[in-house]
């Protein structure tokens, strides 16, 4: 008979526990990947590893984990779970390339035209990827600023922005600044400059402008003069990247010019955040170690133009041999799906070790970013950003299974198949209104075949420069 | 039944014409259904205008000895319907040069057309918000009888051109000189995303933002400069004096709403993170996809002239081109219910025919507004009250009261039921009565009337010729589909580069064709005039883009029937 008030009250303890347990179980949004062979890009390969995601976040790597009653609970056995891939150079999701009227269009932002419904986005999450960084083309030796973002298809734009990201802008050397330009309509001289020492002069001209405009506010603030200076949009991201608040992703396919630009980085007191295409950088492979600038390629795609016809697959496996951080891009909505196989290649050429090779497409690219705290690799804290594989990654065999970005699922295979009848029944309803039906007078004919698919991917053989406007890579 | 009975009210329309004009010091409508939109619907009453002001208006008004009496049995009076975004009263420039030009004197003119004009602005054409639609109206009330006859009293009207399009004007549609005609000038400033031509920056859509917001931080500089200075001149250099710049002082001043022409979801949230940026009174014009983004226009509490202009397949079926995009399936679909779902929402909207191209059809897609879930009430009030709200008019327009400006509507049956017709419009106290005559297609005005030539052609040059462009260096394939009517020429343009553009507008000359299309690549898009001669199955042309001619020649390809 005693112990009756201490079970009444033990029973009230329980019953009190159970909705702060379920309300705990409620806000941890669990998801737990069980028995995967997982590829942390990291600290290398775990075999039969769980991996568990607490709200978007990776909470726990190891053996046998244990998830709340109710967490979403994946079966990998047999399966491959990698970061999400990371590509650092794409045009993707944006309804603008190039501005190339000016050799300097640094008051330019991606940010602007972003389109976050772009089907490519979709077909980028089916490769395994999910963070780009969209650039502007490469018409103009300063061309406009980057953004970096995460592929949440379906989400307001707002959300796929890495707000944390540091801000980035496009520079370009070589053939595209020199050479973009339009044939100019008659009478009318071709936009300056229109050989390489003229890029470095423009970007060079750039940067004294900016000090120059930088010190007027400065004596402004300082109360040294009165009328308020002009907020100059084109020179504002540069005083940016001269204080080391902007990363520059510089276009460029030659040595000289590389080593041209990162002196004069250097003279201005910045780095050179990633050299993009970098074809010949292998040739200045110590320069650019010493330099800190990291370099982001094609892996075996090269003399599609004149300067591009130094390039060789060893890039990669070189430069990685002398400390550069290198990061493996499409610059192609096509392209982008398939970056795991582009990084299988620096296995094949050079031999790089797999985790080095996997890290080329995801933590190397995080690190170019500086988004890596966040994502890149399979580490305890960070998003997880992850893709599961039904095979090696390496494979051509393999596909992806699903994608997630901060542990919410973008893309699933299996949903994906599900889906497609229902869609074919929408489009069945759609095409029977009146609204969709063709005219029966007065149409004009559809296109055929189909409308050009949109490929940034720069190839100079198969698309004349005038359509190009410069072309993008 | 229902194509059935939008045949028949297409043919109500069409049947409407003759024009009396009259006018009369004091009007009275008698024994009207009065739908008052501000009070309750008057089911027989009266209506008193006098001055071009409603003077009275209730159940038990007598119409004074004085009046012109309208027997209202049978009649419905509304409120004066609003069109809030037309190019009205415009003298339409013409677009292309007539004859075609040979390609020297083409080049020639492209070269002209670089040199700078000279102008008081530092701003290229089309970067010019001080450009003011009221100095280019044309006076005179005739040009607004298909307006008229579709029971619109009141517009927006503004130039298209460029960025910034310049501000518009509220007038209404009847008076002899522009002065009697505006309700309102400057009514708000219009953007429009787009580029600028001829290479000039902006190029791009890129360019199109940054160049917008460095004109608004210059504004707010000068502004700044110009207070400073005003309290102190002394040790201050002058401000300049910037009449474009100044012309946006009060839209970051908040006293002149801009109105953003936005209808996809992306576009609209760019123009709304534009105005949270700068803090403007935004207005989005166009709206299709408005619905998408219902929580941003609520929190910035900015109103939508929705355009009822709805999108519709033009292009023909063709076994050999791939199936349409659900997403363009999709969104022509929801256009549809896009009214209703705003007035579920509570978002504010008014009713513009959006450049529709034949004007009557505002009607057929009003009814298909509400056949997707639009009440008629709101309906209503997107013609008549709300619209006066949006554009600031609401004290003066937009609802039958007393001392109201007499702009009114009257038709013969419910506005929406099949059987409507309308019979009287009443603008600033003049009345039009409209006769149903013989039958008559309602053009949008703006549209020159008809320039095309009487002598029918003989030629025809309808079908699909495969060309080549020489770009210097390089030859281009593409492939030119041309549909003759007439003098008339539609199709499309299409390289493997540009994707495929329709023809804008396009006809025979005396020595060939001209052709006018929009052509995108690289982000921008650019207009193009293409200009040609067929002698048999060949083609050859000149195609002017603003970067320079391009010459190009071509065979016919052969029809397989």
């Amino acid at each position: 008979m005693k112990e009756q008030p201490i079970l009444a009250a033990f029973v009230l303890v329980l019953l009190a526990l159970i909705p702060s347990f379920l309300i705990a179980q409620q806000t941890k949004n669990q998801i737990l990947i069980r028995n995967a062979t997982v590829m942390t890009a990291a600290r290398g390969t775990l075999e039969n590893t769980d991996i568990l995601i607490e709200n978007g976040k990776i909470a726990k790597i190891g053996k046998n984990l244990r998830a709340e009653p109710g967490a979403k609970i994946i079966d990998a056995t047999g399966k491959y779970v990698t970061p999400g891939i990371i590509d650092c150079h794409s045009h993707t999701m944006i309804d603008a390339v190039n501005e190339f009227s000016y050799s300097v269009t640094s008051m330019t932002n991606i940010r602007d035209v972003l389109n976050p419904t772009e089907i490519a986005v979709y077909r980028a999450l089916a490769g395994g990827v999910t963070t780009a960084l969209l650039l502007h083309g490469s018409a103009n030796a300063i061309g406009g600023q980057s953004v970096t973002v995460k592929f949440k298809y379906g989400k307001p734009v707002e959300e796929f922005i890495i707000k944390d990201a540091p801000p980035g802008i496009k520079f370009a050397l070589g053939e595209n600044p020199k050479r973009s330009n339009f044939p100019p309509p008659p009478g009318q001289t071709p936009r300056y400059p229109r050989t390489r020492m003229g890029v470095m002069e423009v970007i060079r001209d750039a940067f004294l402008r900016a000090k120059d405009y930088k010190r007027e506010w400065d004596d402004y603030r300082a109360g040294r003069t009165k009328i308020p200076p002009r907020i100059d949009l084109e020179l504002e991201p540069l005083v940016e990247v001269l204080e080391g608040k902007r990363f520059v992703h510089a276009h460029g396919y030659r040595s000289d010019e590389f080593l041209n630009l990162m002196l004069l980085a250097e003279e201005f007191g910045f780095r050179i955040r990633t050299l993009q295409h970098g074809l010949e950088a292998y040739k200045i492979a110590p320069e650019v170690a010493k330099h800190g600038a990291g370099v982001s390629i094609f892996i075996d795609n090269w003399s599609f133009k004149i300067e591009a016809y130094d390039g060789i697959p060893y890039n990669a496996a070189i430069l990685w041999r002398n400390g550069v951080i290198v990061s493996i891009n499409s610059d192609s909505d096509e392209r982008m799906r398939r970056l795991n196989l582009d990084a299988a290649k620096v296995i094949k050429y050079g031999g790089v070790p797999e985790e080095e090779a996997l890290k080329m497409i995801t933590l190397n690219p995080a690190k170019q970013l500086g988004i890596d705290k966040r994502t890149g690799s399979i580490e305890v804290g960070k998003d997880a950003d992850l893709v599961i594989w039904n095979g090696h990654p390496f494979s051509v065999y393999s596909r992806v299974e699903t994608t997630m970005i901060e542990g919410e699922i973008y893309f699933d295979r299996q949903q994906d198949l599900a889906r497609r009848s229902e869609i074919e029944k929408e489009r069945q309803e759609l095409e029977k209104l009146d609204i969709n039906k063709a005219p029966t007078s007065g149409g004009t004919p559809p296109p055929i075949p189909a409308e050009y698919r949109k490929d940034h991917h720069d190839n100079a053989d198969e698309m004349p420069e005038i359509i190009l406007q410069g072309g993008n890579n | 039944m229902k194509r059935i009975s939008s045949l028949i009210l297409v043919f109500v329309i069409f049947s409407w014409a003759k024009i009396l004009a009259q006018n009369v010091g004091s009007i009275a409508i008698t024994n009207a259904k009065i739908i008052t939109v501000s009070g309750k619907t008057i089911e027989n009453g009266t209506i008193v205008i006098r001055n071009g002001l409603i003077e009275a208006v209730g159940e038990n008004i007598k119409a004074p000895a004085d009046a012109f009496l309208i027997d209202g049995k049978d009649l419905s009076v509304y409120p004066g319907f609003f069109d809030t975004n037309t190019s009205l009263g415009l003298a339409t420039p013409s677009v292309r040069p007539t004859p075609s030009p040979s390609p020297e004197v083409l080049i020639q003119q492209a070269s002209q057309q670089q040199q700078p004009q000279p102008s008081a602005s530092k701003y290229p054409p089309g970067l010019r918000p001080e450009i003011n639609v009221i100095e280019q109206l044309r006076p005179g009330e005739s040009q607004f009888e298909t307006q008229r006859n579709n029971g619109i009293t009141t517009v927006v009207t503004v130039l298209r051109d460029g960025i910034f399009n310049g501000q518009s004007a509220i007038i209404n549609l009847a008076g002899a000189t522009v002065a009697e005609m505006t309700i309102k000038s400057p009514f708000a400033q219009h953007i429009t995303f787009r580029t600028l031509s001829g290479g000039i920056y902006p190029t791009s859509l890129l360019g199109t933002f940054s160049a917008i917001r460095q004109m608004l931080h210059d504004a707010k500089r000068l502004k700044e400069w110009k207070t400073l200075y005003e309290n102190n001149p002394l040790g201050l250099q002058r401000p300049e004096i910037d009449k474009s710049l100044e012309a946006l002082f009060p839209l970051i001043e908040g006293k002149m709403p801009v109105v953003f022409y936005a209808n996809t979801e992306r576009e609209i949230i760019r123009a709304l993170d534009l105005a949270k940026e700068f803090g403007l009174r935004a207005i989005i014009a166009g709206g299709h996809e408005a619905w998408k983004v219902i929580d941003r226009l609520k929190a910035q509490d900015v109103p939508v002239l929705l355009s009822l202009n709805f999108p519709k397949r033009t292009t023909t079926a063709s076994e050999e081109a791939d199936p349409e995009p659900l997403s363009v399936l999709r969104f022509r679909a929801e256009t549809l219910k896009c009214a209703g779902k705003l007035e579920k929402a509570g978002i504010k909207f008014a009713f513009q025919s959006g450049g529709i191209q034949n004007y009557s059809d505002i009607w057929t897609n009003i009814n298909k507004a509400i056949e997707n879930g639009l009440s008629r009430e709101t309906a209503i009030r997107a013609l008549t009250l709300t619209a006066a709200e949006i554009l600031g008019v609401s004290n003066r327009l937009g609802s039958i009261e007393k001392g109201k400006i007499a702009n009114l509507t009257v038709s013969k049956g419910d506005i929406f039921s099949k059987e409507r017709a309308i019979t009287h419009v009443i603008i600033d106290g003049k009345l039009f009565e409209i006769k149903q005559d013989k039958p008559q297609t309602g053009k949008q005005s703006g549209d020159q009337p008809s320039t095309q030539t009487t002598q029918t052609s003989e030629r025809n040059i309808s079908g699909t010729w495969s060309i080549s462009i020489e770009i210097p260096g390089q030859t281009v394939p593409g492939t030119l589909v041309l549909t003759q009517e007439g003098n008339a020429l539609t199709g499309s343009f299409q390289t493997a580069f540009t994707g495929t553009s329709v023809i804008k507008s396009g006809r025979l000359t005396a020595e060939g064709f001209i052709l006018s299309l929009d052509v995108t690549f690289g982000g921008g898009t650019f207009e193009v005039t293409i200009t040609g001669k067929v002698s048999g199955n060949q083609i050859s042309g000149i195609i002017q883009t603003p970067q320079g001619a391009i010459s190009f020649s071509g065979t016919k390809n052969p029809e397989w029937r």
